[in-house]
Protein backbone atom coordinates (compact mmCIF):
# COMPACT_ATOMS: atom_id res chain seq x y z
CA UNK A 1 0.00 0.00 0.00
CA UNK A 2 1.13 3.70 -0.16
CA UNK A 3 -0.27 6.62 2.04
CA UNK A 4 1.09 9.91 2.62
CA UNK A 5 1.92 10.39 6.70
CA UNK A 6 2.34 13.95 5.59
CA UNK A 7 5.52 14.40 7.85
CA UNK A 8 3.79 12.92 10.83
CA UNK A 9 6.59 11.89 13.77
CA UNK A 10 6.73 8.43 14.37
CA UNK A 11 8.53 6.76 17.82
CA UNK A 12 10.11 3.22 16.55
CA UNK A 13 11.34 1.45 19.48
CA UNK A 14 13.77 -1.50 18.69
CA UNK A 15 14.45 0.14 15.56
CA UNK A 16 17.99 -1.37 14.88
CA UNK A 17 16.45 -4.80 15.23
CA UNK A 18 15.33 -6.75 12.18
CA UNK A 19 11.59 -6.16 12.40
CA UNK A 20 12.05 -2.64 13.77
CA UNK A 21 14.34 -1.56 11.01
CA UNK A 22 11.59 -2.74 8.50
CA UNK A 23 8.89 -0.62 9.95
CA UNK A 24 11.03 2.22 10.30
CA UNK A 25 11.99 2.42 6.21
CA UNK A 26 8.34 1.81 5.80
CA UNK A 27 7.45 4.65 7.91
CA UNK A 28 10.05 7.04 5.97
CA UNK A 29 8.90 5.81 2.53
CA UNK A 30 5.56 6.76 3.05
CA UNK A 31 6.98 10.56 4.02
CA UNK A 32 6.83 9.97 7.76
CA UNK A 33 10.08 11.42 10.37
CA UNK A 34 11.26 8.86 12.24
CA UNK A 35 12.91 8.48 15.31
CA UNK A 36 15.05 5.58 15.41
CA UNK A 37 15.07 4.33 19.53
CA UNK A 38 17.39 1.48 19.89
CA UNK A 39 19.03 0.19 23.17
CA UNK A 40 21.67 -0.21 20.49
CA UNK A 41 22.99 3.16 19.32
CA UNK A 42 25.37 2.23 16.54
CA UNK A 43 22.86 0.17 15.05
CA UNK A 44 19.83 3.43 14.70
CA UNK A 45 22.73 5.80 13.83
CA UNK A 46 23.66 3.63 10.92
CA UNK A 47 19.78 2.83 9.69
CA UNK A 48 19.32 6.69 10.84
CA UNK A 49 21.73 7.58 8.15
CA UNK A 50 19.59 5.72 5.23
CA UNK A 51 16.64 7.63 5.90
CA UNK A 52 15.71 11.13 4.58
CA UNK A 53 13.94 12.48 7.70
CA UNK A 54 15.15 10.44 10.92
CA UNK A 55 16.90 10.80 14.16
CA UNK A 56 18.61 8.34 16.24
CA UNK A 57 18.24 7.78 20.18
CA UNK A 58 19.58 5.36 22.61
CA UNK A 59 17.15 4.06 24.83
CA UNK A 60 16.69 1.29 27.60
CA UNK A 61 12.81 1.03 28.11
CA UNK A 62 13.15 -0.53 31.11
CA UNK A 63 14.79 3.25 32.53
CA UNK A 64 12.27 5.45 32.58
CA UNK A 65 14.39 8.90 32.65
CA UNK A 66 16.25 7.26 29.45
CA UNK A 67 12.68 7.15 27.67
CA UNK A 68 11.50 10.33 28.96
CA UNK A 69 14.84 11.80 27.56
CA UNK A 70 14.52 10.08 24.58
CA UNK A 71 10.89 11.88 24.05
CA UNK A 72 12.27 14.83 24.51
CA UNK A 73 15.00 14.57 22.00
CA UNK A 74 12.18 13.85 19.58
CA UNK A 75 10.24 17.25 20.83
CA UNK A 76 13.40 18.79 20.47
CA UNK A 77 13.78 17.75 16.61
CA UNK A 78 10.69 17.80 15.34
CA UNK A 79 8.22 19.59 17.79
CA UNK A 80 5.88 16.70 17.70
CA UNK A 81 5.49 13.13 18.42
CA UNK A 82 2.07 11.28 16.25
CA UNK A 83 2.67 7.65 16.12
CA UNK A 84 4.28 5.45 18.91
CA UNK A 85 5.38 1.85 17.71
CA UNK A 86 6.11 -0.35 20.55
CA UNK A 87 8.24 -3.00 18.95
CA UNK A 88 11.04 -3.59 21.00
CA UNK A 89 11.27 -7.08 22.74
CA UNK A 90 13.20 -10.10 23.76
CA UNK A 91 12.21 -13.87 24.27
CA UNK A 92 14.87 -16.41 25.50
CA UNK A 93 17.05 -18.35 23.59
CA UNK A 94 19.09 -20.21 26.45
CA UNK A 95 16.03 -20.92 28.76
CA UNK A 96 13.90 -23.39 26.25
CA UNK A 97 12.20 -24.62 29.47
CA UNK A 98 9.12 -25.48 31.52
CA UNK A 99 7.86 -22.70 34.22
CA UNK A 100 8.96 -25.04 37.03
CA UNK A 101 12.43 -24.34 36.16
CA UNK A 102 12.24 -20.94 34.44
CA UNK A 103 14.79 -18.54 35.82
CA UNK A 104 13.68 -15.17 37.82
CA UNK A 105 16.23 -13.49 36.85
CA UNK A 106 15.20 -14.57 33.22
CA UNK A 107 11.55 -13.84 33.79
CA UNK A 108 12.77 -10.31 34.72
CA UNK A 109 14.78 -9.40 32.02
CA UNK A 110 11.59 -10.44 29.49
CA UNK A 111 8.80 -9.01 31.22
CA UNK A 112 10.53 -6.17 32.09
CA UNK A 113 11.27 -5.12 28.68
CA UNK A 114 8.06 -6.40 26.59
CA UNK A 115 5.59 -5.26 28.91
CA UNK A 116 7.25 -3.15 31.72
CA UNK A 117 9.21 -0.88 29.08
CA UNK A 118 6.00 -0.99 26.84
CA UNK A 119 4.01 0.78 29.40
CA UNK A 120 6.79 3.23 30.70
CA UNK A 121 7.32 4.12 26.92
CA UNK A 122 3.50 4.67 25.84
CA UNK A 123 2.93 6.59 29.18
CA UNK A 124 5.89 9.39 28.03
CA UNK A 125 5.09 9.40 24.54
CA UNK A 126 1.50 10.17 25.32
CA UNK A 127 2.40 13.46 26.99
CA UNK A 128 3.25 15.34 23.15
CA UNK A 129 0.45 13.18 21.44
CA UNK A 130 -2.49 14.41 23.92
CA UNK A 131 -1.20 17.27 24.06
CA UNK A 132 -1.36 17.58 20.37
CA UNK A 133 -4.76 16.65 20.08
CA UNK A 134 -4.33 12.74 19.05
CA UNK A 135 -2.74 10.24 17.67
CA UNK A 136 -1.78 6.23 16.82
CA UNK A 137 -0.03 3.94 19.15
CA UNK A 138 0.86 0.51 17.60
CA UNK A 139 2.06 -2.26 19.49
CA UNK A 140 4.16 -5.20 18.43
CA UNK A 141 2.50 -8.28 20.05
CA UNK A 142 3.26 -11.85 19.19
CA UNK A 143 0.57 -14.95 18.14
CA UNK A 144 1.49 -16.53 21.45
CA UNK A 145 -0.29 -13.88 23.39
CA UNK A 146 -3.12 -15.17 21.08
CA UNK A 147 -2.53 -19.05 21.74
CA UNK A 148 -0.08 -20.41 24.41
CA UNK A 149 3.22 -22.15 23.55
CA UNK A 150 5.27 -24.58 26.01
CA UNK A 151 9.41 -23.11 26.75
CA UNK A 152 8.51 -19.81 26.79
CA UNK A 153 6.05 -18.56 29.59
CA UNK A 154 7.30 -15.17 30.16
CA UNK A 155 7.30 -14.06 26.64
CA UNK A 156 3.68 -15.87 26.35
CA UNK A 157 2.30 -13.55 29.31
CA UNK A 158 4.09 -10.53 28.36
CA UNK A 159 2.91 -11.01 24.76
CA UNK A 160 -0.93 -11.22 26.22
CA UNK A 161 -0.73 -8.62 28.89
CA UNK A 162 0.14 -6.20 25.66
CA UNK A 163 -3.18 -7.59 23.64
CA UNK A 164 -4.80 -6.72 26.91
CA UNK A 165 -3.14 -3.67 27.56
CA UNK A 166 -3.72 -2.45 24.08
CA UNK A 167 -7.45 -2.98 24.15
CA UNK A 168 -7.37 -1.20 27.73
CA UNK A 169 -5.57 1.69 26.36
CA UNK A 170 -7.83 1.88 23.37
CA UNK A 171 -11.04 2.14 25.66
CA UNK A 172 -9.23 5.09 27.70
CA UNK A 173 -7.48 7.07 24.85
CA UNK A 174 -10.36 6.77 22.12
CA UNK A 175 -12.04 9.58 23.48
CA UNK A 176 -8.72 11.88 23.51
CA UNK A 177 -8.27 11.39 20.14
CA UNK A 178 -5.85 8.18 20.23
CA UNK A 179 -6.25 4.64 18.53
CA UNK A 180 -4.27 1.99 19.90
CA UNK A 181 -3.79 -1.30 17.94
CA UNK A 182 -1.74 -4.33 18.21
CA UNK A 183 -0.10 -6.79 16.15
CA UNK A 184 1.15 -10.01 15.93
CA UNK A 185 4.09 -11.44 14.13
CA UNK A 186 3.61 -14.89 13.52
CA UNK A 187 7.06 -16.57 13.22
CA UNK A 188 9.14 -13.74 11.29
CA UNK A 189 12.42 -14.44 9.63
CA UNK A 190 15.18 -12.70 11.40
CA UNK A 191 18.60 -13.42 13.05
CA UNK A 192 16.71 -14.91 16.33
CA UNK A 193 14.41 -17.36 14.63
CA UNK A 194 17.56 -18.89 12.44
CA UNK A 195 19.15 -19.43 15.78
CA UNK A 196 15.60 -21.74 17.03
CA UNK A 197 14.18 -22.90 13.56
CA UNK A 198 15.93 -22.14 10.32
CA UNK A 199 19.31 -22.51 10.59
CA UNK A 200 21.21 -25.46 9.97
CA UNK A 201 22.42 -25.16 13.49
CA UNK A 202 19.27 -23.57 15.15
CA UNK A 203 18.11 -25.34 18.70
CA UNK A 204 14.93 -26.61 17.13
CA UNK A 205 16.40 -27.33 13.31
CA UNK A 206 15.24 -30.23 11.90
CA UNK A 207 11.81 -29.63 12.96
CA UNK A 208 10.90 -26.94 10.90
CA UNK A 209 8.86 -28.63 8.80
CA UNK A 210 6.67 -30.30 11.58
CA UNK A 211 6.65 -26.56 12.68
CA UNK A 212 5.36 -25.36 8.88
CA UNK A 213 2.57 -27.83 8.92
CA UNK A 214 0.84 -25.33 11.58
CA UNK A 215 1.21 -22.22 9.37
CA UNK A 216 -1.36 -22.38 6.20
CA UNK A 217 0.82 -20.19 4.24
CA UNK A 218 3.81 -22.58 4.70
CA UNK A 219 6.37 -20.59 5.87
CA UNK A 220 7.80 -17.72 7.68
CA UNK A 221 6.82 -13.83 7.56
CA UNK A 222 9.36 -11.23 6.57
CA UNK A 223 10.03 -8.56 8.64
CA UNK A 224 8.38 -6.20 5.27
CA UNK A 225 4.91 -8.03 5.99
CA UNK A 226 4.89 -7.31 9.34
CA UNK A 227 5.90 -3.34 8.47
CA UNK A 228 3.13 -3.14 5.83
CA UNK A 229 0.42 -3.64 8.41
CA UNK A 230 2.13 -1.26 10.93
CA UNK A 231 2.04 1.51 8.21
CA UNK A 232 -1.87 0.55 7.63
CA UNK A 233 -2.55 1.16 10.94
CA UNK A 234 -0.40 4.31 11.54
CA UNK A 235 -2.23 5.98 8.40
CA UNK A 236 -4.96 7.89 8.39
CA UNK A 237 -6.69 4.77 6.54
CA UNK A 238 -7.50 3.01 9.93
CA UNK A 239 -8.74 6.35 11.53
CA UNK A 240 -11.91 4.07 13.04
CA UNK A 241 -9.56 1.26 13.82
CA UNK A 242 -8.80 0.47 17.58
CA UNK A 243 -8.23 -1.91 20.25
CA UNK A 244 -8.01 -4.46 17.65
CA UNK A 245 -5.32 -6.98 17.37
CA UNK A 246 -4.05 -7.65 13.54
CA UNK A 247 -1.88 -11.16 13.19
CA UNK A 248 0.80 -11.07 10.29
CA UNK A 249 1.30 -14.76 10.86
CA UNK A 250 0.31 -17.05 7.80
CA UNK A 251 -3.01 -17.65 9.13
CA UNK A 252 -1.37 -19.27 12.40
CA UNK A 253 -4.18 -18.24 14.65
CA UNK A 254 -7.26 -18.55 11.99
CA UNK A 255 -7.35 -22.52 13.67
CA UNK A 256 -5.92 -25.59 13.68
CA UNK A 257 -4.52 -26.88 10.84
CA UNK A 258 -3.17 -29.99 12.12
CA UNK B 1 -4.98 15.98 -6.60
CA UNK B 2 -4.44 15.00 -3.31
CA UNK B 3 -3.22 11.17 -2.56
CA UNK B 4 -6.44 8.87 -1.34
CA UNK B 5 -6.27 7.43 2.70
CA UNK B 6 -4.72 4.75 0.99
CA UNK B 7 -3.76 3.73 -2.37
CA UNK B 8 -3.32 -0.05 -3.68
CA UNK B 9 -2.10 -1.71 -7.22
CA UNK B 10 -4.38 -4.08 -7.89
CA UNK B 11 -2.61 -4.09 -11.71
CA UNK B 12 -5.99 -5.20 -13.29
CA UNK B 13 -7.08 -8.00 -11.01
CA UNK B 14 -10.31 -8.66 -11.60
CA UNK B 15 -13.33 -8.76 -9.02
CA UNK B 16 -16.29 -9.29 -8.53
CA UNK B 17 -19.38 -9.44 -5.44
CA UNK B 18 -21.43 -11.52 -3.55
CA UNK B 19 -24.09 -10.42 -1.49
CA UNK B 20 -25.99 -7.14 -1.22
CA UNK B 21 -25.20 -3.32 0.45
CA UNK B 22 -25.96 -1.45 -2.80
CA UNK B 23 -24.18 1.55 -1.41
CA UNK B 24 -21.05 0.04 0.49
CA UNK B 25 -21.13 -2.69 -2.55
CA UNK B 26 -21.08 0.50 -4.81
CA UNK B 27 -18.20 2.29 -2.88
CA UNK B 28 -15.65 -0.54 -2.44
CA UNK B 29 -16.52 -1.28 -6.58
CA UNK B 30 -15.43 2.59 -6.94
CA UNK B 31 -12.54 2.17 -4.65
CA UNK B 32 -11.31 -1.28 -6.53
CA UNK B 33 -11.37 0.23 -9.94
CA UNK B 34 -9.46 3.39 -8.80
CA UNK B 35 -6.45 1.10 -7.42
CA UNK B 36 -6.47 -0.57 -11.00
CA UNK B 37 -9.08 -3.48 -10.69
CA UNK B 38 -11.44 -4.19 -13.38
CA UNK B 39 -14.98 -5.35 -12.40
CA UNK B 40 -16.19 -8.70 -13.86
CA UNK B 41 -18.23 -11.66 -13.02
CA UNK B 42 -17.77 -13.78 -10.13
CA UNK B 43 -16.39 -16.44 -12.54
CA UNK B 44 -13.87 -14.57 -14.24
CA UNK B 45 -12.50 -12.50 -10.89
CA UNK B 46 -9.47 -13.84 -8.89
CA UNK B 47 -10.81 -11.40 -5.86
CA UNK B 48 -14.15 -11.56 -4.48
CA UNK B 49 -15.75 -9.21 -1.87
CA UNK B 50 -18.38 -10.72 0.03
CA UNK B 51 -21.02 -9.03 1.68
CA UNK B 52 -22.47 -10.80 4.67
CA UNK B 53 -25.93 -9.14 6.27
CA UNK B 54 -24.33 -5.98 8.47
CA UNK B 55 -27.44 -5.04 9.82
CA UNK B 56 -29.72 -6.73 12.89
CA UNK B 57 -32.92 -6.43 10.86
CA UNK B 58 -31.48 -7.83 7.43
CA UNK B 59 -32.23 -11.60 6.59
CA UNK B 60 -29.52 -14.01 7.24
CA UNK B 61 -27.94 -15.34 4.40
CA UNK B 62 -25.15 -18.05 4.04
CA UNK B 63 -22.44 -17.32 1.52
CA UNK B 64 -19.85 -20.07 2.54
CA UNK B 65 -20.82 -22.12 0.01
CA UNK B 66 -20.55 -19.69 -2.86
CA UNK B 67 -16.96 -18.17 -1.72
CA UNK B 68 -15.79 -22.24 -1.01
CA UNK B 69 -16.84 -22.72 -4.83
CA UNK B 70 -14.47 -19.80 -5.80
CA UNK B 71 -11.74 -20.00 -3.17
CA UNK B 72 -11.12 -23.61 -4.73
CA UNK B 73 -11.50 -22.33 -8.16
CA UNK B 74 -8.29 -20.05 -7.21
CA UNK B 75 -6.54 -22.09 -5.47
CA UNK B 76 -6.62 -24.77 -8.78
CA UNK B 77 -5.62 -21.88 -10.31
CA UNK B 78 -3.00 -19.01 -10.28
CA UNK B 79 -4.38 -18.14 -6.84
CA UNK B 80 -6.59 -15.21 -5.48
CA UNK B 81 -8.34 -13.50 -2.77
CA UNK B 82 -11.24 -13.73 -0.47
CA UNK B 83 -12.21 -10.35 1.46
CA UNK B 84 -15.87 -10.93 3.82
CA UNK B 85 -17.32 -8.16 5.06
CA UNK B 86 -19.59 -9.01 7.52
CA UNK B 87 -20.99 -7.86 11.28
CA UNK B 88 -18.69 -7.21 14.37
CA UNK B 89 -21.57 -8.87 16.35
CA UNK B 90 -19.25 -11.99 15.27
CA UNK B 91 -16.85 -11.22 17.71
CA UNK B 92 -19.21 -10.43 20.40
CA UNK B 93 -22.62 -11.45 20.27
CA UNK B 94 -25.32 -9.02 21.02
CA UNK B 95 -28.53 -9.98 23.46
CA UNK B 96 -31.02 -8.33 21.09
CA UNK B 97 -29.94 -9.79 18.24
CA UNK B 98 -29.00 -13.32 18.57
CA UNK B 99 -29.87 -14.21 14.62
CA UNK B 100 -27.53 -12.29 13.33
CA UNK B 101 -24.87 -12.46 16.09
CA UNK B 102 -24.83 -16.52 15.17
CA UNK B 103 -24.93 -15.68 11.59
CA UNK B 104 -22.31 -13.63 11.79
CA UNK B 105 -20.31 -16.01 13.79
CA UNK B 106 -21.00 -18.32 11.46
CA UNK B 107 -19.55 -16.66 8.63
CA UNK B 108 -16.48 -15.71 10.73
CA UNK B 109 -15.89 -19.36 11.67
CA UNK B 110 -16.35 -20.60 8.17
CA UNK B 111 -13.83 -17.69 6.74
CA UNK B 112 -11.44 -18.94 9.10
CA UNK B 113 -11.54 -22.53 7.91
CA UNK B 114 -11.66 -21.54 4.15
CA UNK B 115 -8.23 -19.78 4.73
CA UNK B 116 -6.64 -23.23 6.25
CA UNK B 117 -8.04 -24.97 3.39
CA UNK B 118 -7.15 -22.57 0.74
CA UNK B 119 -3.75 -21.54 1.65
CA UNK B 120 -1.40 -20.80 0.65
CA UNK B 121 -2.35 -19.78 -2.91
CA UNK B 122 -5.51 -18.08 -1.64
CA UNK B 123 -5.59 -15.59 0.93
CA UNK B 124 -9.18 -15.44 3.22
CA UNK B 125 -9.49 -12.30 5.66
CA UNK B 126 -13.09 -10.69 6.89
CA UNK B 127 -13.70 -6.73 7.38
CA UNK B 128 -15.90 -6.69 10.87
CA UNK B 129 -18.28 -3.80 10.40
CA UNK B 130 -19.26 -1.95 13.62
CA UNK B 131 -21.83 0.84 13.69
CA UNK B 132 -21.85 2.59 10.13
CA UNK B 133 -23.93 5.47 8.99
CA UNK B 134 -23.54 7.60 5.86
CA UNK B 135 -25.69 10.72 4.91
CA UNK B 136 -28.02 9.85 8.01
CA UNK B 137 -28.15 5.71 6.46
CA UNK B 138 -27.58 2.94 8.79
CA UNK B 139 -25.38 0.32 6.83
CA UNK B 140 -24.68 -1.58 9.56
CA UNK B 141 -24.47 -2.44 13.31
CA UNK B 142 -26.50 -0.69 16.06
CA UNK B 143 -26.84 2.63 17.08
CA UNK B 144 -26.08 1.96 20.64
CA UNK B 145 -22.10 0.37 19.62
CA UNK B 146 -20.40 3.62 19.84
CA UNK B 147 -21.34 3.95 23.26
CA UNK B 148 -19.35 1.18 24.65
CA UNK B 149 -16.25 2.31 21.84
CA UNK B 150 -13.31 3.77 21.82
CA UNK B 151 -14.00 6.36 19.24
CA UNK B 152 -17.05 7.60 19.93
CA UNK B 153 -18.44 8.36 16.52
CA UNK B 154 -20.10 6.08 13.87
CA UNK B 155 -18.24 4.63 11.44
CA UNK B 156 -18.22 5.79 7.40
CA UNK B 157 -18.40 4.02 4.58
CA UNK B 158 -14.74 5.06 3.77
CA UNK B 159 -13.54 3.51 7.31
CA UNK B 160 -14.98 -0.19 5.63
CA UNK B 161 -13.35 0.48 2.46
CA UNK B 162 -9.98 1.52 3.28
CA UNK B 163 -9.72 -1.76 5.61
CA UNK B 164 -11.29 -3.95 2.16
CA UNK B 165 -8.77 -2.22 0.35
CA UNK B 166 -5.64 -3.14 2.80
CA UNK B 167 -7.12 -6.66 2.72
CA UNK B 168 -7.33 -6.83 -0.88
CA UNK B 169 -3.71 -5.04 -1.74
CA UNK B 170 -1.48 -7.58 -3.70
CA UNK B 171 1.73 -6.00 -1.82
CA UNK B 172 -0.03 -7.51 1.83
CA UNK B 173 0.90 -11.29 1.52
CA UNK B 174 1.47 -12.87 4.98
CA UNK B 175 -2.22 -12.35 6.73
CA UNK B 176 -4.55 -14.41 6.29
CA UNK B 177 -7.99 -16.42 8.07
CA UNK B 178 -7.98 -12.84 10.04
CA UNK B 179 -10.98 -10.47 11.35
CA UNK B 180 -10.24 -7.13 11.55
CA UNK B 181 -12.80 -5.33 12.97
CA UNK B 182 -13.51 -2.10 12.09
CA UNK B 183 -15.85 -0.52 14.73
CA UNK B 184 -13.91 2.20 17.11
CA UNK B 185 -13.14 -0.07 19.60
CA UNK B 186 -16.77 -1.74 20.42
CA UNK B 187 -15.77 -4.92 20.33
CA UNK B 188 -12.82 -4.35 22.53
CA UNK B 189 -14.03 -3.78 26.28
CA UNK B 190 -16.74 -2.53 28.29
CA UNK B 191 -16.22 1.51 27.56
CA UNK B 192 -17.69 2.69 31.11
CA UNK B 193 -15.59 5.01 33.81
CA UNK B 194 -15.62 2.39 36.74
Amino acid sequence: MRCDLDGRVAFVTGAAGAIGSAIAKKLADSNGAVVIADINLDGAEALAATLPNALAVRVDIRDAGAVEAAVAATLERFGRLDILVNNAGVNTFAHRVTIDQFPAEEWERITSIDLDGLYLMSRAALQPMLAGGGGRIVNIASVVGMAAMRLQSAFVAAKAGIIHLTRAMALELGPRGIAVNAIAPGSIMTEGTRKLFYGADGTFAGRTAEFMQHIPLGRPGTPEEVAEAVLFLSSPAAAYISGQLLPVDGGWTAGFSV
Amino acid sequence: MAMRDIEIDLAGTRFDFLGSSRLLGDAIADALRQNGGVAATADEASLIVALHPLGPQAEAADLLPDLQRHGERFAAGLGGRLVLVLSAAASVPMRRHPAHSANAAMAWAGMRTLAMALAPKVLVNAVGAGFVEEAGQVLAGDPVMPGHAGLQRPGRVADLVNAVLFLADPANTYTTGQLLNVDGGWTVGYGRNF
